[in-house]
């Protein structure tokens, strides 16, 4: 769904019904395109762990890109029906983190340059996944040739994606 | 004055020769979104009752704001607030009566915020409460509510009979009020999904006593499920044990996480966490186990 932008105004002021009630507190991309965040409350991980992982990955994406502003605590527990502190304790490790930043009196705000994962961090993650994508590929019959292939095409298609900007 | 809202220590109430509750402890701390999940019939109920004053307790004592809700409950209750599981509002008025009808009775009325949640929901000013939709009765029992300016808000299983539009709404509003003015709350609930995205503490009563008491972000690290080969040896302190379609089934509420990936790595089981909706589920349901 196509959405105007909120301004700040709108963003922190929490009590208009306007706003709590229709999705211009959703995240969205710098080029104005809505995105979301899925609540699963019946998944096995906790929602502010949900919350972070989710924030953290539209950043790594770009889809929230640095310096761009992310709604108030005030305005995502609102939209999303979430315990006002469940939104703030995950902005509080994303804070910590580095990946969010908190200008005062201006709101909350993507670092300017989030922090990249440490090495033995991003090897040791993409180990994991990399772990089940392999037992996927083979429970399927897959050779590795093929395996590595599908690899290929979805990374190619995701950095014309996002303008191969980031590699 | 303690940070304690209300609790109850070791209180047995209920009807003639069962007590419903029967040695129950609890306790609410300011701040706190207390929810109480309990199958029917478990004395949810009774607890809310009790809490309010509305029905004595046979042993034990209950405290609200540090006094007797039963014989000092006008004071106990100048600062709380009730939604009632059934709407109970005089059936014959319009909700603006409605509310005129009630800041009377309450020192610190506002009427700008009853009036704008009637707004925000929707509710006609002139229907009768009785010819009121359910959503909209809910609707003015928390506008009415929240208009007296709570610092405790202690509702029955408000959403019951609502549909999820409706329930949306509802929880919107809370979470409008939580975020707004940050009242304590207290509520039962089956809407176990919702409970979760909204609540800081979850209870399980079950036979009498509160059977799970935990800060909502400890409860999914505390239980796991596992499942393993017939022939596999038990892992310790197993809440409860079922034969299932794909081997043993075990839930741990208790379990060390070294002790638990070392019996992991020796027999191969498998361990998964647990939804809130399954911990509730392992917790309440009433067939022995282990």
């Amino acid at each position: 769904m196509p959405c105007a932008r909120p301004t700040r105004a709108q963003v922190s002021a929490g009590p208009a019904a306007s706003d709590r009630l229709t999705a211009s507190a959703s995240l969205y991309y710098n080029t104005d395109t809505v995105t979301g965040l899925r609540i699963d409350p019946s998944a096995a991980t906790p929602i502010w762990s949900q919350l972070e992982e989710q924030l953290r990955q539209l950043v790594a994406t770009r889809r929230l890109a640095p310096g761009a502003p992310v709604p108030s605590v005030r305005a995502l527990a609102a939209e999303l029906i979430v315990n006002p502190a469940t939104v703030a304790k995950a902005y509080q490790r994303l804070c910590d983190a580095g990946v969010l930043v908190v200008r005062r009196g201006e709101g909350t705000f993507v670092a300017d340059r989030p922090p990249e994962m440490s090495r033995t961090e991003r090897a040791r993650a993409l180990r994991e996944s990399a772990e089940r994508y392999a037992a996927v590929a083979r429970t399927l019959g897959a050779g590795t040739d093929e395996a590595i292939a599908a690899v290929e095409a979805v990374l190619g298609r995701l950095d014309r994606a996002i303008g191969g900007s980031k590699r | 004055m303690t940070d304690d809202i209300a609790r109850f220590e070791a209180v047995t109430a209920g009807y003639g020769g069962r007590p419903v509750l029967d040695g129950f402890d609890l306790r609410l701390r300011r701040g706190a979104v207390y929810a109480l999940l309990a199958r029917n019939g478990e004395g949810k109920t009774t607890a809310v009752r009790c809490l309010l004053g509305l029905e004595p307790v046979a042993a034990g004592r209950v405290s609200l704001f540090g006094l007797d809700p039963w014989s000092e409950r006008t004071r106990a209750l100048a600062r709380v607030a009730y939604v009632p599981e059934e709407p109970d509002a005089l059936p014959g008025l319009t909700a603006p009566r409605l509310g005129r009808t009630v800041a009377g009775l309450m020192p610190r009325w506002e009427a700008a915020i009853y009036s704008a949640q009637l707004d925000r929901a929707g509710v006609p000013r002139d229907v009768p409460f009785a010819r009121l939709s359910r959503g909209q009765k809910a609707h003015v029992e928390l506008a009415l509510a929240l208009a007296s300016r709570p610092d405790f808000l202690v509702l029955d299983d408000p959403t019951l009979g609502l549909d999820h539009v409706a329930r949306r709404a509802f929880y919107g509003e809370l979470i409008h009020e939580l975020v707004e003015r940050g009242v304590t709350v207290f509520i039962t609930s089956h809407d176990i999904a919702a409970i979760e995205k909204i609540a800081t503490h979850v209870g399980v009563l079950r036979r009498g006593k509160l059977a799970l008491d935990m800060e909502i972000e400890a409860l999914k690290a505390g239980f796991r499920r596992v499942r393993f080969g017939k022939h596999v040896p038990m892992p310790a302190r197993p809440l409860r044990v079922e034969s299932g379609l794909w081997g043993v089934e075990a839930v741990l509420g208790d379990y060390q996480p070294a002790e638990l990936e070392s019996w992991r790595q020796k027999t191969g089981a498998e361990v998964a966490p647990m939804s809130l909706e399954e911990i509730f589920v392992a917790v309440a349901d009433d067939k022995e186990v282990a």
